[in-house]
């Protein structure tokens, strides 16, 4: 061939090579390069809707949000960052260097607009608002932030929130959660954060190669999160607030008839917004209180019942007709168990079931324990819903417990003695109940039978849950057993020598029976639960004072809560 | 013949106007009007192709040694006078533009070799290169190359310094010089490239190494190929449309009115345009290379091909270049690119090739 053949065929090859490489890059890599030039040019600022609101029974808003202002960069020319970190800082009035520092730790990449600083006052988000027109780059986005008009109030039922952590993040990275997520941690917040969740929306927004603001392309609005109702009383939660203030220990209470929690206060309790306003000496000073005030101790901590468990003897003997009403016990202070002796707190006398519940004789337990036997007591302990979860709303509940001599045979390899027994009729030993199944304990006594599910969740978004929430299990007692232990909870206020004697004084008539635990170490905890009006009771009370004395003194506090309910008109 | 070649040439030059226009329509101040600027270059480009076309192309014969010292002065006062713009010395200022040199001596030495391997025996009047030695076959041409090489070389213009070398390659290929010395010359071209790396300024060994890999400076060396590439990948088959392309548009393609004006056309008219444009500039180039095949002269037959050569190298280089096949170096593409320089010397190379075609006939 000629050498100019040669060359003209060279000729053809390379721009035919030319539209080989055109066609790669258009027909075969099109869709990538059309993706990349869009990221290029295309940035996203996203923008939160607001987290729902929590609120109580009436509607009453207990937690909600309030607006801050967030001050964001659009990073694209890197060495125009300087500059406006420096027009920055005249405005907000914060070192250049805190704000570089605060750019780099949240610099992703050059397409994701980077935050410098958070939450500033609406003056300066207004002054930055119109200085956009000169720095495009610098946006201001609102932040809806979690706001607690009531500060404390209420914290263990709600919870608070935090930026997700890693343990949750793999669980929920499926249902679209992402890193920097704000999601609920503990109680209301995290059970129902689902439905408390935001929708993130936002502005697409198209940039030059400096980063420069050139034109919206789209905007999708934030979607709010739904409004959570709770069962709560404002009113009475504040009640119970108050008069657990001060004493570690817990508050519950709730209506007999269906379940529904109307105050739940726990003490020592936090302040929410720590956590929104990331005041880190002050959150890690809340892990490490050794109170451990971050604990829901009305369902997460469990105790010894003492005295409190007699109702549950009391029930289980008239129903097995292991005593009658007519059935007396002597008690002359103490009693031999086997070869040990047994005491009681004091000499009561001659004793029928009412006296001792009124009187709480450790005496009569015991031998009343001794004729039911240790599984029975077990069983009814269950059947009025101790030592099993309830299946309560909030997270982190505990189960408690109630030993069962099969239970120790096979776990402890150790035999069940008849002390054992009396210990468990009394409520001590092994025997360990939270304070909401004291509550739920007491219940069949104040609604004529029925065991309920405790229940916080009224309404979620305006839909009203309650009839499927409100689940009623009877207990299957003798309508005249209910009656005559009913009775002497009623006398345990009334009775001169009663150990709720405190309440005798209110207005309103009160039953319910105290229970003082001995612990290994320290004071003992003081329970009381009752249930009030007695002739139709529209409210369970639970007291618990965790090393907090006799049972005298949980009823002191319930005193208080029902004086104040009943000045306040709320019964 | 004449009409095909001017008509060809008016299609990319108005291609390259829109492209322009839409590259720098946005941009404040001066920019706006620098299609305009294009348009009367193309005006004074089309006048000189109208006077060139009917100048004899014969007259470059006497006139060649004239040319070839007109164009190592014009690349001396560069480094005198020159106008430092983007790290290189490449411009002279007349009145109210810039002129490049390089630009000029690209024709210069074309004409130079075209001349210098046409000498004919006065004896017998054969053609005198098939009998030259390895002395004036190829050092001495070579060394008349080498000189302003070196000098467009130097300003830093390693892209228009490669395309002389390129050109002189396929002429003494094209002429009856042995294949013998033509290996020889690229033996000893290729093999102290490794040598001549520690020559190479830090721009265009980083240019190099980024041609390799463009992702190992994404947002240095390696940016004006990513947003090129993507520049063009986005136009899709037909294109983002005139006047939208966000790449450049934008801004993310830099020189996008001039060097990698190819990306700013191919991402707004796709792959459809990118298609018309590379056909169009192949038949402008089978042209040339039909006339010289046509002619008879040895001069015009190697001016022809050395025109059709240079236009062909450069086209392909850019173009490639631009889609990151070849290294960047500072070429433009001719005709539509921005840039009074080579759009003028351009028409006038035309001008001499439809010149050489109508000429033809006369002998």
């Amino acid at each position: 061939m000629e050498r100019k053949s040669i060359l003209s065929l060279i000729i053809i090859i390379m721009f035919l090579a030319l539209l080989a490489g055109l066609f790669g890059l258009d027909i075969l890599q099109g869709e990538k390069f059309r993706k990349q030039s869009d990221s290029n040019c295309i940035r996203l600022i996203s923008q939160l809707g607001s987290r729902g609101n929590i609120l109580d029974r009436n509607g009453e808003i207990i937690v909600d949000n309030k607006l801050s202002y967030d001050v964001m960069i659009l990073p694209q020319d890197l060495e125009r960052i300087d500059f406006v970190l420096g027009k920055l800082n005249r405005i907000l009035g914060s070192e250049v260097k805190e704000l570089k520092a605060v750019f780099k730790k949240n610099f992703i990449s050059k397409s994701v607009p980077v935050i410098v600083a958070t939450n500033i006052e609406l003056k300066k988000a207004i002054l930055l608002e119109e200085y956009k027109a000169e720095e495009p780059s610098i946006v201001i986005t609102p932040r809806p932030l979690r706001h607690y008009p009531y500060g404390a109030l209420a914290c263990h039922v709600i919870g608070y929130v935090n930026e997700i952590d890693r343990w949750r993040l793999t669980k929920l990275e499926d249902y679209g959660y992402k890193t920097k997520d704000i999601v609920g941690f503990g109680g209301i917040e995290e059970k129902y954060d689902y439905y408390l969740r935001q929708e993130e929306g936002g502005l697409s927004v198209e940039v030059n190669h400096r980063g420069k603001f050139m034109r919206v392309l789209g905007f999708q609005a934030p979607q709010n999160g739904k409004d959570v109702q709770l069962t709560l009383d404002l009113n009475i939660q504040k009640i119970a607030e108050e008069a657990i203030s001060g004493r570690k220990g817990s508050v519950i209470l709730m209506n007999p008839e269906n379940g529904e929690i109307l105050a739940l206060a726990n003490y020592p309790n936090f302040n929410p917004a720590v956590f929104v306003d990331q005041r880190s000496t002050l959150i890690s000073s809340l892990f490490n209180n050794p109170d451990s005030p971050l604990v829901n101790r009305a369902i997460a901590s469990s105790y010894p019942p003492a005295s409190i468990f007699k109702i549950v003897d009391s029930a289980a003997a008239l129903e097995l007709k292991k005593i009658n009403l007519s059935t007396t016990f002597i008690c002359r202070g103490s009693t031999m168990v086997g070869s040990r002796k047994y005491s009681c707190w004091d000499t009561h006398g001659e004793e029928d079931i009412f006296a001792a519940i009124a009187h709480s004789c450790d005496i009569f337990f015991y031998k009343t324990g001794l004729l039911l036997g240790a599984q029975n007591i077990h069983d009814y302990a269950l059947k009025l819903g101790l030592g099993r979860n309830i299946g309560f709303e909030l997270p982190y509940e505990t189960s408690g417990f109630i030993p069962s001599p099969l239970w120790r045979k096979i776990n402890k390899f150790q035999s069940w003695f008849d002390g054992d027994t009396a210990n468990l009729s009394i409520g001590q030993g092994d025997c360990l109940v939270t304070p909401l199944q004291a509550a739920g304990l007491i219940t069949p006594f104040a609604n004529g039978g029925y065991l309920v599910s405790p229940y916080i969740l009224k309404a979620v978004g305006g839909l009203d849950l309650s009839a499927k929430k409100k689940k009623l299990t009877a207990v299957n007692f003798k309508k005249s057993n209910i009656g005559a232990i009913s009775k002497g909870l009623r006398r345990v206020v009334t009775d001169s020598n009663g150990t709720g004697n405190a309440l005798a004084v209110l207005p309103v008539a009160v039953a319910g029976k105290t229970g003082t635990a001995e612990v290994f170490r320290g004071s003992t905890h003081a329970w009381f639960v009752g249930f009030f009006p007695f002739d139709k009771p529209k409210f369970v009370i639970c007291v618990f004072l965790e090393n907090g004395g006799p049972g005298h003194a949980a009823a002191v506090i319930a005193k208080r809560i029902i004086e104040a309910m009943n000045t306040q008109g709320l019964i | 013949m004449k009409i095909k070649i001017l008509i060809l040439a008016l299609i990319i030059c108005i291609l390259g106007v829109l492209s322009i226009y839409s590259s720098t329509y946005q941009k404040e101040g001066v920019w706006q009007d620098i299609y305009m600027r294009q348009v009367l270059w193309m005006g004074i480009g089309l006048f000189c192709f109208f006077i060139v076309s009917r100048f004899n192309y014969r007259k470059l014969w006497d006139a060649n040694y004239f040319i070839y010292a007109l164009a190592l002065f014009f690349l001396l006062l560069v480094f005198i006078l020159g106008i430092v713009r983007l790290g290189a010395q490449r411009w002279l200022r007349f009145a109210w533009f810039n002129f490049q040199p390089s630009e000029f001596a690209k024709l210069a030495i074309i004409i130079f070799l075209a001349r210098y391997f046409s000498r004919k025996s006065v004896n017998d009047t054969s053609l005198l290169s098939g009998k030259f030695g390895i002395f004036q076959g190829l050092i001495l041409p070579f060394v008349f190359v080498a000189i302003p090489m070196f000098l467009i070389i130097e300003q830093p213009d390693l892209g228009s310094g490669l395309i002389l070398l390129l050109v002189f390659i396929c002429l003494l290929y094209l002429t009856h010089v042995r294949l013998k010395y033509i290996f020889t010359l690229l033996a000893l071209l290729i093999l102290p490239v490794p040598f001549f790396w520690h020559f190479l300024r830090d721009y265009q060994k980083q240019r190099l190494l980024v041609f390799l890999n463009p992702n190992i400076d994404p947002l240095g060396a390696g940016y004006t190929i990513i947003q090129s590439r993507i520049a063009i990948g986005s136009g899709g088959f037909f294109g983002r449309g005139w006047l939208s392309g966000s790449q450049s548009q934008l801004y993310f393609l830099p020189e996008s009115h001039t060097d990698f004006i190819f990306a700013t056309f191919s991402e707004q008219w796709g792959f459809l345009g990118g298609c018309l444009l590379i056909l169009i500039y192949y038949l402008i180039i089978r042209e040339g290379f039909a006339i010289a095949q046509r002619t008879q002269d040895t001069f015009g037959k190697l001016l022809a091909y050395g025109i059709s050569l240079l236009l062909a190298i450069q086209v392909f280089i850019n173009i490639a270049m631009n889609m990151g096949l070849a290294p960047v170096v500072g070429l433009p593409l001719p005709l539509m690119s921005y840039g009074g320089s080579s759009v003028l010397v351009t028409f006038v190379a035309l001008g001499i090739l439809v010149n050489i075609d109508r000429t033809r006939n006369v002998f």
